[in-house]
């Protein structure tokens, strides 16, 4: 009973959570089709090809998945599949949404997270190390280093550690293979190349991030007091400083962790041939497959806020004297 | 910290050596997989009726084999036909007879009857939305109305037009079936046979073609395993490779390393890569033609500069684009020259007669200047030089639009802009997406109609907004060229740019009429229209583009060509030289 404050926040949270996804939905529903591209947009090639009439064959889809009805009627049919549980067909890729998300979530999940604790991990470490270390010579490279990692654009990045480690020295094979089991060390191995690839810019942003709190941390009086009063300097900065440097930095992991899941992920995908929602998602707008575009959409959107209100709470652990009303 | 460095350098190491290199995985000698990474996206379906793209084809074609195909030389491959397509004197009636060997999984015979039911109760039917339909419609009376079908017996069935179309053979060619006995269950219930795991997994396919779906991930792999009683190979063995897997990668640069390391067997090679990968020892790189071609289209619409509806200054325009430049600096010598929709390995191609603008003698930019001046389109300075310019005299101001994606379109629409320079106009370019090309620039609407936008809405219709130039790709059926009228004539749903030749109208008309029965008159015919065209330059027709494909060098059995895949069944691994 003594955190019963805390059961009627995430109630009061999750109500928000619906509401703020049904708006959310509902502008995405709209966005996507009102705008006048027709599936049919991106097959134009091939129907040319065959000397077919393009009114034709755009009619003869627009008709069979529905989308020749009013956009409210469409609306409303969606709306009423969707309370029913039931995300709808994909007509660009021909299987049920929910389906389709359920085959390739995983594999945006453990590129995001593999990555994640990979530059949570090392981008603390080092952080700590650089403001421990401050202005020493290994302080200067890793802030060196963490300047190029931020800047360095992961389609190029990824192709060059494909060129170098796959191709020249065949450490690892050129793609993804889906074929690995999901808990094996050659589906860990396959993703080595992936996870540094898209957690190398994060682990640069940790390290400035750590670095710049623990240096604040640092200067302040509890920690000449803790110093003063004999405690071993290991206790200090891991017990007090970090602990207090933690807390802005768990709220910029989390933001990562959410935005990265649905979309930020996309291009690393892309290079390394992984099927994940980065991918779906993005294939799905250009075939206005609004099924999966509303889907994805929707599930992105509690993550975020999902991982928001963990976010929230994990404060009140971080910081007894938080507490919400 | 230092702890910590060589902790994560030991776990990399035991992952790297426990996990095993992984450097040329393809196998090498006798059977294994044979990976062809794509990078061109996905299918659509499975349940390849209901497809738009040609892709979907191409994935269900693994598994089911059309009535026949060509080969390199357009040399008629039966493939489920037990002999070829019999076509009445009169050009009307098609009697069409098949193989008796063909099963489908359950083990029953494929029929006559599978066939008639695919086109007459699934391609025609109202419930179903084939979007193909009129390929298999023909114009009575201003009405369109659907070939007849008949069935003789269990392997002959006959197909009855009312008017001659003489290319409609090819669209026959390329019929599969679906199988009735599943077919019956969904019939009426269009949304549970598109939902139907019978034809969503291709469970039905027997011995109709050389592989069985085995799995299809999407975005990531197709995958057909080999099918030991396919009617072709069962007395060789084919075919050879225990699987077929089409690997699809998010860009070349991916899709050409792994070929290079060795991760799969066979992709298309970029350009400006193809002299890398012929050095290669392990690969081997195919240029061969294709029925690709990229145009300039000249807007002679209400919208576009009121010059390009004149014939004189369209050949201006297109005497002054080099397309030597484009053939040989941009696409490296992979393309060539093109001076109508008909391409030169197309059995109907002809050089004769055929203005060949862009190439010398017709690539001739004070020539260009003169006919721009005679028709009204230039100024002369004091020193009797002539500069394109508005009839007014005010300087030219036009516009060039493609769509962003294509290194290539872009280096193209860069070379016209430098090439039109030098006549004194100025060019902008404007890369936009693919939709919004479509929809802003291409689609067209009579302006106060309501009538939705189309891609020709007759001679008054202009799009949304204002274009000059129009850089796109094409594409011509190579052995029925008469499908090209969905651009050149006047009411061609295609005819986006408001071109307009009664000759030419009249020329597309007779390749598809009695006359045309005659393989020669058609000869003359497609002559005819090509010499026109290119005389008309309603688009400057500017290359037929070449691909590169590579193959790991031990793949053998493949005969380069336009069709190079006809044969791909009878590929196999051969030793490592």
């Amino acid at each position: 009973m003594g955190k019963s404050w805390l059961r009627d926040y995430i109630v009061k949270r999750l109500i928000y959570a619906v509401i703020i996804a049904w708006g959310i939905l509902t502008i995405t529903f709209v966005l996507v089709r009102v705008g006048p591209n027709s599936p049919v947009d991106e097959y134009l090639a091939n129907i040319a090809a065959r000397g077919s009439d393009p009114a034709q064959v755009t009619a003869a889809i627009e008709a069979r998945y529905g989308l020749d009805k009013p956009i409210y009627v469409q609306y409303f049919d969606y709306m009423g599949n969707l309370v029913r549980g039931n995300f709808g067909w994909s007509f660009s890729t021909s299987m049920p949404v929910i389906d389709l998300i359920k085959t390739h979530w995983i594999y945006s999940f453990q590129l995001v997270l593999l990555s994640s604790l990979f530059a949570a991990f090392l981008g603390m470490l080092i952080g700590i190390y650089s403001a421990v270390r401050q202005y020493t010579k290994t302080d200067y490279a890793f802030t060196f280093l963490s300047f190029i990692g931020v800047s360095l654009p992961v389609f190029w990045f990824g192709i060059m550690l494909i060129l170098l480690f796959s191709v020249k020295l065949g450490i690892f094979k050129t793609y993804y293979d889906t074929t690995l089991p999901l808990f094996s060390l050659g589906n860990l191995k396959a993703l080595v190349l992936p996870v540094i690839t898209l957690g190398t810019g994060m682990l640069a942003g940790y390290v400035r991030y750590t670095r710049s709190n623990m240096l604040d941390n640092l200067k302040k009086a509890y920690v000449t007091t803790a110093r003063a009063k004999g405690l071993p300097e290991r206790t200090v900065i891991g017990k007090h400083v970090f602990r207090n440097a933690l807390l802005p930095l768990v709220t910029i992991i989390m933001f990562d962790l959410g935005s990265v899941v649905f979309g930020g992920a996309y291009l690393t995908e892309i290079v390394f041939g992984i099927p994940g929602l980065g991918q779906i998602s993005f294939n799905a707008v250009f075939a206005n497959d609004y099924p999966v575009v509303v889907a994805v959409t929707l599930i992105g959107t509690f993550v975020v806020l999902l991982v928001n209100l963990v976010t929230d709470i994990s404060y009140t652990y971080l910081d007894p004297r938080i507490k919400y009303g | 910290m230092k702890k910590f460095g060589i902790g994560l350098a030991l776990a990399l190491a035991i992952i790297t050596l426990t996990a095993g290199c992984t450097k040329g995985e393809v196998s090498t000698v006798g059977k294994g997989d044979f990976i062809d990474g794509d990078s061109g996206g996905d299918a659509e379906t499975l349940n390849w009726i209901l497809a738009a793209d040609a892709t979907s084809f191409s994935y269900a074609g693994h598994t089911v084999d059309s009535l026949a195909t060509f080969d390199n030389q357009w040399n008629v491959q039966l493939r489920c036909l037990a002999k070829d397509i019999e076509v009445s004197p009169n050009g009307l009636v098609y009697t069409v007879t098949i193989r008796n060997d063909l099963k489908w999984s359950n083990g029953s015979q494929v029929t006559a009857e599978d066939y008639v039911y695919t086109l007459k109760n699934l391609m025609f039917s109202d419930w179903l939305n084939y979007p193909y339909k009129s390929d298999w419609q023909e114009d009575v009376d201003g009405k369109s109305v659907f070939v007849t079908l008949q069935v003789v017996n269990d392997t002959t069935f006959t197909i009855t037009r009312q008017t001659v179309y003489p290319e409609f053979i090819y669209t026959i060619y390329n019929l599969i079936p679906y199988p009735k006995y599943i077919a019956l269950n969904y019939e009426g219930n269009a949304e549970g046979f598109n939902q139907a795991p019978e034809f969503n997994n291709l469970t039905y396919t027997g011995n109709l073609g050389p592989y069985r779906f085995k799995e299809w991930i999407r975005n990531d792999r197709f995958v057909v395993e080999r099918n030991p009683d396919y009617y072709l190979g069962k007395d060789v063995g084919a075919p050879y490779f225990d699987q077929y897997i089409i690997k699809l990668f998010g860009t070349p640069e991916a899709r050409q390393a792994a070929l290079e390391a060795g991760d799969i067997t066979s992709t298309g090679i970029e350009p400006a890569q193809v002299n890398r990968f012929r050095s290669m020892p392990n690969i081997n790189v195919y240029t061969v033609p294709t029925s690709g071609y990229t145009l300039l289209a000249y807007n002679q619409r209400a919208n576009g500069w009121e010059g390009l509806r004149d014939k004189k200054v369209r050949q201006a325009l297109s005497m002054a684009i080099n397309k030597q430049t484009i053939s040989q600096a941009i696409m490296l010598g992979f393309a060539e020259p093109a001076y109508s929709f008909i391409p030169a390995v197309s059995p109907w191609y002809t050089d004769e007669g055929i203005s060949k603008y862009g190439v010398v003698p017709l690539y001739d930019k004070q020539k260009a200047l003169e006919l721009l001046y005679q028709e009204g389109y230039g100024i002369k300075d004091n020193n009797g030089n002539v500069k394109a310019a508005n009839k007014d005299g005010t300087p030219l101001h036009l516009v060039l639009v493609t769509s962003t994606g294509s290194k290539p379109a872009e280096d193209m629409a860069f070379s016209i802009r430098k090439d039109l320079l030098d006549l004194g106009i100025e060019t902008e370019i404007k890369l936009v997406p693919w939709a919004t090309l479509i929809r802003q620039y291409v689609m067209n609407t009579v302006p106060g109609s309501k009538k939705e936008p189309a891609y020709n809405n007759g001679p008054e219709a202009v799009s949304q907004q204002s274009w000059d130039f129009i850089l796109m790709g094409f594409g011509t059926n190579i052995l029925a060229p008469s499908g090209s009228n969905v651009f050149f004539t006047t009411g061609g749903g295609l005819n986006y740019f408001g071109y307009s030749n009664i000759q030419v109208d009249e020329l597309f008309k007779r390749a598809r009429s009695i006359e045309a029965l005659d393989k020669s008159a058609r000869q003359q015919i497609y002559a005819e229209m090509s010499r026109v065209i290119s005389d008309d330059q309603p688009v400057d027709f500017l290359i037929f583009s070449r691909v590169n494909v590579g193959f790991q060098q031990n793949v053998v059995g493949i005969e380069p060509g336009i069709n190079m895949s006809y044969n791909y069944y009878l590929w196999k691994f051969g030793p490592v030289k």
